[in-house]
C-alpha cells in the first residue's frame, strides 16, 4: 500500500508512518524541554524571583544541562529491588504517553494516523501508565515508594471516571456533516471533532465541563494539588525514589510529555484546534505555521494555568482527594451527560446546554464549599486510638 | 453448604522512619511513626542532633563572652534569646538599665517575633503542599528585618547585641525612619499571606479538626507561647508578668478557640499585625537618652545568688536559670526550652490522624531544633 | 472554590511584580557602615607600624579561644632612636576564622583600638579549599589595612 507524504507521492504506508513517528519524537522532545525551562521561569516569576539565569543566554540550556547531568549519574539498583518489576517500570510509564501522540491533531488532516476511534484509544493508552507506577513502587523494595505508588494508583483510577465522561460529554454533541448533507451527532474522531468547533468552540456549550476536564487532568498528570504521590515533603519522591539518573529522568519526561498531550488535547477538544476562528480552509487560505502557531497558543493557555494552579494551591490529601472525585466531580459529570442527552433527543436548542453548565459551575462552587466547612470525619478507629494515647 | 468468607485481611503495622535527613523536619529531627494503612498508630520521637552543649560552654565564659551562646541555642528569635539572659544577668547583679534601652529591646524583641513567624508561615507553606511560593514572601519579608538588624548591629542573625545594663552601643541615626519602612513591608507580606492561604479551601480542608489539643491538656504538659493560645488559654507572660515596658502598652493576647492547625496559623498571623501595632506604640514613647549605666564595671562579678527570668520568646516561654557562687562566670545556666516542652504533645495530637497529617502538625507546633536539643 | 481563586489573584500579583533576585556575584550588595565580618588588624599610617602592641586583652577575652598572640620588644621605639611611643609591638598574631563566632568583644576590649571588624565584602568572601588556610598570620591581617582600603566603623 502506499500513500503520499508532504507531497510525496507513492510512499510506502509503513515508511510514511515512521517519517511521522520520528517527526513527532523528535518535535516532542525539544518541546517537552522548552517545556520544563518555561515551568522553572515561570514558577519564578509567580514567586518574584528570577528563575534560571546561568546556564546559556537566559538559562535557555538549563534543561539541556539537566539532561547531561542526568545521564552521567550512576545506576543504582537496590539490591532486593525485584528485577522485572524495577526495570520495566520505566518503560511502562513512558511508553504509552508516546503512544498517545498517535491520535492528536496539530494541524488540518496532519495526524501520525487518524483513527476513527481516537478519543477511546487516548483514554486506553493513558490507563496504561498507571500500571507503571505501580510497578515502579512495588519493585523498589522501599516503604515510601510503596505508599506513593499505591496512592497513585488510587489517584488515577479514581479521576479517570471523570476525565472519561468529560470527554464523553462532549463527543456526544459533536456534529458531523455526512455526505448526503445530513447532520450526524456524536462522533470520537478528533479531526471532526475540531473541524466540527469552525463556528463556535465547545468552551462555550460546556464550561462545566472544562473545568472538570481540567481538575481531572491535573489529577491525571499528578499534578498540583494532586501530587501526593509525588509529594516533595512527605515521602520524597513517591514510587520514584530509588531511581536515578537515566531511568529517573524517563519518569520526568512522561510527566511533561503527557503534560502536553494533555493540553493539546483541551486545545483540540474545547478550544477549537486549528478550526476556530479560521472556519473551513484549505492550506492556502490558512498557511500550516498559521495554524501550527494557533494551535500552540491554544496549548499554552492551558500550560500556563496548570504552572499557576502549582504556584498558589496546597496539596489535598489522600483522603480528600478520592472524596472530591467520587462524590463532587462524578455525580456532576453524569448529570452533564444526561442533560446532553436529553438536548440531543429532543433537539432543544443549545443554549440550554450553556445555561446548564454555568448553573453546573455554582453547583460546584457550592459542594466544595459545603464539603469544607463540614467536621471531618475521621474512622471510629482512629477516635480510639486517640483517646487511648493520652 | 455455607463457606463463610474470613471477616478480616490479616495486615500488619508499617514503621516509617521519618528520618534526620528530611525534607520537612525543621532541622535533624526523627521521628517513627507505626502506619497501619494511612491512620497513624504510634509515635517516637528521638532529639538530640544537634546538641551542642551551649549550657555547659556557659559555664567556661564570663557573663558577657556568654551573650555569644546565647544567640545560638534559638537562630531564628536571637535577640528573645539574648533577653532573658541578660535580664538574668542584671536580676542577679541588680543593675539598672536606663530607659530608652528598654524601649529599644522592646522594639528589637518584637521586630524579631515578627521575621520568626513570617519563618513559620513560609515553613509551613510547604509542609502544606504550596511549591515554595509561601517560603519566597517569607523571606522576602525577612530580608527587609535581617538587613535593618545587619544596619545596627552588624550581623544578620547572631546580633550579641544585649549587654548587661543596656545594649552594646547606639542605634544608628535614622532609626526610627527604617523601623517603619519594615513596618510597612511586613504590613504588605501579611496581607500576601492572608489572601494565598487563609481562605483557600483546600489549606481549610487539610489543616482544620487536625491536631486537636484540648486546653485543659494543654495546660497540663506545660505549653506555652502561641500553641496554647490557640487552645483558648489567654496565657501572654507579657501580660501576666510584665517585663520591660509591657505593662505600659495597651494589647490583648490574641488566642482562638479550635486548639487546631488552622488556628495555630491564624494566631501567628494575627501576632504579627499585633506586633507591628506595638512597635508603632513604642517608636512614640522613645526618647533620647543614656543606653547604659554610667558606671558598668569592665569585668562583671555577681554576688551569691540564683535567678529565673522567663520571656515570651515566639515560641513560647524562653527561661534562663542561672547559679551564681560569685565570680565573674556563672555556676550553673539552664534554659527552659519553650520548643521542648511544646514537642511533647506531637505523639498525643497526632495519633489517629492521617500520616499527611503528622506532618503538618509537627510544622505547627513550630520547632527549632537549636532550642530543642541547645 | 472561591478561596483558591483568591490564591490564584495573589500570586497573579505578584506575577506582575519586579522580582527581588540579586544577581550575584555579578552585583553586590552594598553593606552598611557596621557590618560585622571577621576581624582583621589595623596599620597605623604616621608611624608605619601596626597599632596592636601585643597586650594579649583580646585573646583572653575570646569566648572560643581562637587568637594567638606573641609580642617582643619595639625596635622602633623612641629609646631607639625611633619614631614609635609603643615599647612593644606585635610578633606574630594568629587569628583562626573557622572558630571565630564574630562576636565583637575583641574589639570591645582593646585598649589601643588596634583590631576591628572587617565590614567590606573582602571579609566576607573568605573560601578556602583546605580548612588549615583559614588561619590568618600577621601579614594577611595586615594587609588589607595596609593597602588602605578599610574604613572601621568604631563604636562611641
Amino acid at each position: 500500500m502506499s500513500t503520499e507524504i508532504f507531497g510525496i507521492e507513492n510512499v510506502n504506508v509503513w515508511v510514511d508512518g515512521l517519517i511521522r513517528v520520528l517527526l513527532i519524537v523528535g518535535f516532542m522532545t525539544v518541546v517537552v524541554m522548552g517545556l520544563i525551562y518555561g515551568e522553572r521561569k515561570i514558577l519564578a516569576r509567580f514567586q518574584q524571583r528570577l528563575g534560571p539565569t546561568r546556564t546559556g543566554p537566559m538559562g535557555l540550556l538549563q534543561s539541556v544541562a539537566d539532561a547531561l547531568k542526568l545521564v552521567g549519574k550512576e545506576d543504582l539498583r537496590p539490591r532486593n529491588a525485584d528485577p522485572w518489576t524495577f526495570e520495566l517500570a520505566p518503560y511502562l510509564v513512558f511508553v504509552p504517553v508516546f503512544l498517545g501522540f498517535v491520535i492528536v491533531p496539530f494541524v488540518l488532516d496532519w495526524q501520525i494516523r487518524i483513527l476513527e476511534l481516537g478519543l477511546l484509544y487516548f483514554v486506553a493508552i493513558t490507563g496504561v501508565n498507571i500500571v507503571g507506577w505501580i510497578m515502579a513502587g512495588w519493585g523498589s523494595d522501599n516503604r515510601y515508594a510503596m505508599i506513593g505508588g499505591m496512592r497513585a494508583a488510587a489517584q488515577g483510577i479514581s479521576y479517570e471516571l471523570p476525565l472519561v465522561l468529560a470527554l464523553v460529554s462532549v463527543a456526544m454533541v459533536v456534529e458531523v456533516p455526512l455526505a448526503d448533507g445530513e447532520v450526524a451527532r456524536g462522533s470520537l474522531n478528533l479531526n471532526e471533532i475540531v473541524a466540527s468547533q469552525h463556528e463556535v468552540p465547545n468552551i462555550v456549550w460546556q464550561p462545566l465541563v472544562v473545568v472538570v476536564f481540567f481538575i481531572a487532568g491535573l489529577a491525571e498528570l499528578n499534578r498540583t494539588p494532586f501530587d501526593i504521590p509525588v509529594g516533595e515533603s512527605e515521602v520524597v519522591g513517591g514510587p520514584f525514589v530509588e531511581y536515578s539518573g537515566i531511568r529517573w529522568s524517563m519518569f520526568f519526561l512522561a510527566e511533561y510529555a503527557a503534560l502536553l498531550i494533555m493540553s493539546l488535547l483541551f486545545a483540540a477538544v474545547f478550544l477549537g484546534g486549528w478550526a476556530w476562528p479560521a472556519g473551513i480552509f484549505t492550506d492556502e487560505d490558512w498557511p500550516r505555521w498559521a495554524q501550527a502557531l494557533l494551535v500552540a497558543g491554544k496549548a499554552s493557555i492551558f500550560v500556563f494555568m496548570v504552572f499557576w494552579v502549582r504556584a498558589s494551591v496546597p496539596r489535598l490529601r489522600i483522603d480528600q482527594l478520592m472524596g472530591f472525585s467520587w462524590k463532587i466531580l462524578l455525580p456532576l459529570m453524569l448529570a452533564q451527560v444526561m442533560v446532553n442527552g436529553l438536548v440531543l433527543v429532543y433537539d432543544w436548542p443549545e443554549i440550554i446546554l450553556t445555561v446548564v453548565g454555568l448553573i453546573g459551575i455554582v453547583a460546584l462552587f457550592a459542594m466544595v464549599d459545603r464539603a469544607v466547612r463540614q467536621p471531618r470525619q475521621r474512622p471510629a478507629s482512629a477516635a480510639q486510638l486517640q483517646s487511648e494515647a493520652v | 453448604m455455607v463457606v463463610e468468607a474470613p471477616s478480616e485481611f490479616e495486615t500488619q503495622d508499617l514503621l516509617i522512619n521519618v528520618g534526620p535527613q528530611h525534607p520537612s523536619t525543621h532541622g535533624v529531627f526523627r521521628m517513627v511513626l507505626e502506619i497501619d494503612g494511612e491512620v497513624v498508630k504510634d509515635l517516637v520521637p528521638y532529639i538530640g542532633y544537634l546538641h551542642r552543649g551551649a549550657e555547659k560552654l556557659c559555664e567556661n565564659n564570663d557573663f558577657r563572652q556568654g551573650i555569644g551562646y546565647m544567640d545560638r541555642t534559638e537562630y531564628l528569635a536571637a535577640h528573645n534569646a539574648e533577653l532573658s539572659y541578660v535580664m538574668a544577668v542584671e536580676a542577679l547583679g541588680e543593675i539598672e538599665v536606663p530607659e530608652r534601652a528598654q524601649w529599644i529591646r522592646m522594639i528589637l524583641c518584637e521586630l524579631n517575633r515578627i521575621s520568626s513567624h513570617f519563618m513559620f508561615l513560609g515553613a509551613f507553606g510547604i509542609d502544606v503542599g504550596v511549591f515554595g511560593t509561601p517560603f519566597i514572601y517569607a523571606w522576602r519579608e525577612r530580608e527587609t528585618i535581617i538587613d535593618l538588624f545587619e544596619e545596627i548591629s552588624g550581623d544578620r542573625m547572631m546580633y550579641a547585641y544585649f549587654r548587661a545594663g543596656g545594649l552594646a552601643w547606639e542605634v544608628p541615626a535614622n532609626f526610627e525612619n527604617r523601623v517603619r519602612e519594615v513596618l510597612a513591608s511586613a504590613q504588605q507580606g501579611v496581607k500576601d499571606f492572608d489572601g494565598l492561604l487563609t481562605e483557600n479551601e483546600i489549606f481549610i480542608a487539610r489543616t482544620k479538626g487536625v491536631g486537636f489539643i484540648s486546653a485543659e491538656d494543654a495546660i497540663e504538659m506545660g505549653m506555652s507561647g502561641p500553641t496554647i493560645r490557640a487552645s483558648g488559654v489567654p496565657l501572654d507572660i507579657r501580660k501576666t508578668e510584665p517585663y520591660l515596658f509591657y505593662d505600659q502598652l495597651d494589647f490583648e493576647p490574641i488566642t482562638a478557640n479550635g486548639g487546631d492547625v488552622f488556628d495555630r496559623y491564624i494566631v501567628r498571623l494575627q501576632e504579627i499585625s499585633q506586633s507591628i501595632d506595638l512597635i508603632g506604640q513604642c517608636l512614640e514613647r522613645l526618647q533620647p537618652g543614656p543606653i547604659t549605666p554610667e558606671r558598668m564595671p569592665r569585668m562583671l562579678r555577681l554576688p551569691e545568688g540564683e535567678a529565673y527570668i522567663r520571656t515570651e520568646a515566639p515560641r513560647g516561654e524562653y527561661g534562663v536559670y542561672m547559679v551564681s557562687k560569685g565570680g565573674n562566670k556563672p555556676h550553673r545556666l539552664k534554659v527552659r526550652s519553650a520548643c521542648l516542652s511544646n514537642l511533647q504533645v506531637l505523639k498525643q495530637m497526632s495519633v489517629g490522624q492521617y500520616v499527611a497529617d503528622a506532618i503538618i502538625i509537627l510544622g505547627s507546633i513550630d520547632i527549632v531544633l537549636s532550642e530543642v536539643d541547645r | 472554590m472561591k478561596g483558591i481563586l483568591k490564591s490564584m489573584m495573589v500570586t497573579a500579583s505578584t506575577f506582575a511584580r519586579k522580582p527581588v533576585t540579586r544577581e550575584y556575584p555579578e552585583s553586590h550588595r552594598e553593606l552598611p557602615e557596621r557590618d560585622r565580618a571577621f576581624p582583621l588588624l589595623l596599620w597605623d599610617e604616621d608611624i608605619n607600624e601596626p597599632f596592636c602592641t601585643g597586650c594579649h586583652a583580646c585573646e583572653r577575652a575570646c569566648p572560643v579561644e581562637c587568637m594567638t598572640v606573641i609580642m617582643k620588644d619595639n625596635p622602633n621605639h623612641t629609646a631607639h632612636d625611633g619614631p614609635s611611643k609603643r615599647r612593644k609591638i606585635i610578633d606574630s598574631f594568629y587569628i583562626d576564622y573557622g572558630r571565630c563566632m564574630r562576636c565583637n568583644i575583641c574589639v570591645e576590649v582593646c585598649n589601643f583600638e588596634a583590631i576591628a571588624m572587617n565590614n567590606t565584602w573582602q571579609g566576607h568572601e573568605t573560601s578556602v579549599y583546605d580548612r588549615s588556610d583559614l588561619v590568618m598570620d600577621l601579614p594577611q591581617l595586615l594587609a588589607e589595612s595596609k593597602a588602605g582600603e578599610i574604613q572601621e566603623w568604631v563604636a562611641e
